[in-house]
């Protein structure tokens, strides 16, 4: 099994009703509309793997703002690919940045 | 709109969820399908999700979603004199034409009563004029007649292109009434008298095109019936949080004391292609890290080995958790054991339900103890991190020894596994279309009595996590599930004292229902003594 991991660091904008989604939720949120897409992601290991991914800021509940977000791929994705695949799959209130 | 910060898990009543169905309101026969209890359990009934997605197959009907809300959500719109309302649209329940609500659990009643109540709907079916409220997933439907106008028995896809083409053709309560009532499977309380005639129930027909016996409907192929693929994906965890799919519904067993096995009578399995469809279709529209499948008696299927085997293929190439229902022992011991070892999480479940074999045999229990004790010893290998046991008391023919035994199997079910034993112990309750249905129940001293000797029965062990169930709450389950219509006034009175989410072990208020019993003069005994010559629901058939 490959066991590199190409990180990438991208931001989102939360508002409309993704301002209520806790940093959990959002982890659902995310893993689930990664597995919509065909992209190449990397798990974590262990008894129940996950989509990895981390957080580097946290929103308070119910605020509008960015927030940061890196996620872990088998091979290199450009951020432009990453938009294009992911975009259609996110909800509403829930915009990846330039 | 409102301050969703003030709520608690506000994600609840959002409505956005992944593969929702949103629809303009214009021109369209508007339902709202609502379950009364918290979104987290409603969103995991599987037959909740596969009415919401066949009515919204019709381009002219709209149709949204409600849940009981949470104590907080309850009281504000009380307090604030605000309706409830859908999901979707946030439109009020009361500006539907159409209500349906799902009956599957009787101590979700009061909640079904808190909700109308919550949206201005008027709680007793004489004193509503336009909107009519449909119930289904009900066994019996007798005590809630009082509220409810028009019920469904059975497997609603069956008859949904019937019930679209009424709703569409007719605009007037009365006429959808009459015209619903003379399709198989609907039963509307009004159009007929229930008297009692000595120690019979007698049921007349009030109008003539009524169908009197009442069927219960059931599709008849598991592969062409409708079933939901754009996987409604919550964006919260909920109490089942995976993809669910049906392998087989029905049970080839015959247990003495089970009423799902008439109510969804009769057996019928999906076939192994067309489950990897489903599941494939789910997993791409809906991403969801976590497939289950879903049948009451799965290793009843007639290829679990090939199923499993395949699903867990598909399952390991993308990580995906695949989790099996209980499964049979004999199953796990000879064949399955190879292919579970490649599954992540494993959980076993074993419905032992009388701890000798000699009460097993009485209920009609078949299970091979001695395959348990090695399947538990398989499982010992397996990723699995405990093993869930499920046992009855208050059986029929039950006597002290039957329950002390209870303490030896767990013993030994501990040493050969080494694993950690979760005991649920249930009161047996003679429930309507079971084999036993016209059993007594034991008093409440008596079952209380022999709680007491199962507690003393289990070993005291850090093993070992026990739940036993309360006399009280399940003789309560028992009255309203083998009631006439007299009982609505019961529910409704206990409803006035305030008692919602009954289900919910602290927020179930005995004292409310002691009240109430007393105010109406009901006496539990007489309820659960069966001296009858048929019931009140014997105007229903199932099998």
């Amino acid at each position: 099994m490959n066991d590199i991991k190409f990180p990438l660091k991208v931001r989102f904008y939360k508002g409309n009703d993704m301002r209520y989604f806790s940093a959990l939720d959002l982890v659902r949120v995310f893993e689930r509309a990664l597995r919509r897409t065909s992209l190449p992601l990397y798990f974590t290991k262990g008894f129940s793997p996950r989509v990895k991914m981390s957080f580097s800021r946290a929103l308070k509940l119910g605020v509008e703002g960015e927030i940061e977000v890196t996620f872990y791929f088998t091979r290199e994705i450009s951020a432009d690919e990453l938009k294009g695949k992911l975009s259609s799959q996110l909800p509403d209130g829930l915009i990846m940045a330039d | 709109m409102l301050e969703w910060n003030n709520f608690r898990k506000p994600q609840r009543y959002m409505g956005n969820e992944w593969n929702v169905i949103k629809k303009s309101h214009d021109g369209r026969v508007r339902i709202c399908l609502c379950y009364p209890n918290l979104y987290e359990i409603g969103m995991s009934n599987v037959g909740f999700r596969i009415i919401y997605s066949c009515l919204n197959s019709f381009k002219d009907v709209v149709c949204e979603r409600s849940f009981m809300p949470d104590e907080d959500l309850y009281v504000y719109l009380r307090e604030y004199k605000k309706k409830l309302f859908s999901l979707e649209t946030k439109t009020a329940l009361s500006d539907f034409e159409i209500v349906g609500f799902n009956f599957d659990y009787e101590l979700n009643f009061t909640n079904f009563l808190a909700m109308l109540d919550a949206s201005g709907i008027p709680l007793k079916s004489k004193e509503r004029k336009d909107l009519i409220v449909l119930g289904g997933g009900v066994a019996n439907p007798e005590s809630l007649c009082e509220f409810v106008d028009i019920f469904f028995l059975g497997e609603f896809e069956e008859k949904a292109v019937s019930f679209v083409d009424i709703v569409r053709r007719y605009k007037n309560k009365e006429a959808r009434l009459k015209a619903l009532s003379e399709v198989e499977g609907f039963y509307v309380p009004s159009f007929y008298d229930v008297y009692r005639k000595g120690r019979r129930y007698v049921f007349e027909k009030k109008y003539k095109y009524a169908k009197l016996p009442i069927n219960k409907v059931h599709v008849k192929d598991l592969d062409s019936s409708f079933s939901p693929v754009d996987w409604l994906t919550p964006y919260t965890s909920i109490a089942h949080d995976r993809a669910q799919i049906e392998i087989a519904r029905g049970c080839p067993n015959k247990c003495f004391f089970c009423q799902a096995r008439s109510v969804y009578f009769p057996y019928r399995e999906r076939r192994p292609d067309r489950v990897l469809e489903l599941a494939d279709r789910i997993y791409e529209k809906s991403g969801y890290e976590n497939i289950s499948l879903l049948a009451l008696s799965a290793s009843n299927y007639s290829n679990i080995e090939g199923l499993i085997r395949d699903l867990a293929d598909y399952c390991s190439e993308r990580t995906i958790g695949l989790s099996l229902p209980s499964l049979r022992i004999e199953d796990v011991v000879d064949k399955l054991h190879k292919y579970l070892s490649r599954i992540k999480k494993v959980s076993a479940t074993f419905a032992v339900e009388a701890a000798t074999q000699r009460l097993r045999s009485a209920i009609n229990k078949r299970i091979d103890t001695k395959k348990l004790m090695e399947a538990a010893k398989i499982l010992r290998s397996l990723h699995s991190r405990h093993i869930k046991l499920y046992f009855m008391y208050g059986l029929p023919f039950e006597v002290d020894e039957d329950i002390t035994a209870i303490k030896g199997f767990l013993e030994e079910i501990i040493r050969v596994s080494r694993l950690k034993v979760n005991v649920s112990v249930n009161v047996f309750i003679p429930k309507p279309f079971s084999h036993f249905e016209n059993i007594l129940m034991n008093s409440k001293e008596e079952l209380e009595r022999r709680r007491r000797l199962i507690l003393n029965s289990i070993p005291k062990n850090r093993g070992i996590k026990a739940s036993v169930a309360l006399p009280y709450k399940s003789m309560l389950e028992a009255v309203i599930s083998r009631a006439g219509r007299e009982l609505s006034s019961l529910i409704y009175e206990a409803y006035m004292l305030g008692a919602r989410f009954d289900a919910d072990g602290e927020r179930f208020n005995k004292h409310i229902w002691d009240e109430a019993f007393k105010r109406m003069g009901f006496d539990v005994n007489e309820y659960l003594s069966g001296e009858t010559d048929n019931f009140p629901w014997s105007h229903i058939r199932v099998i």
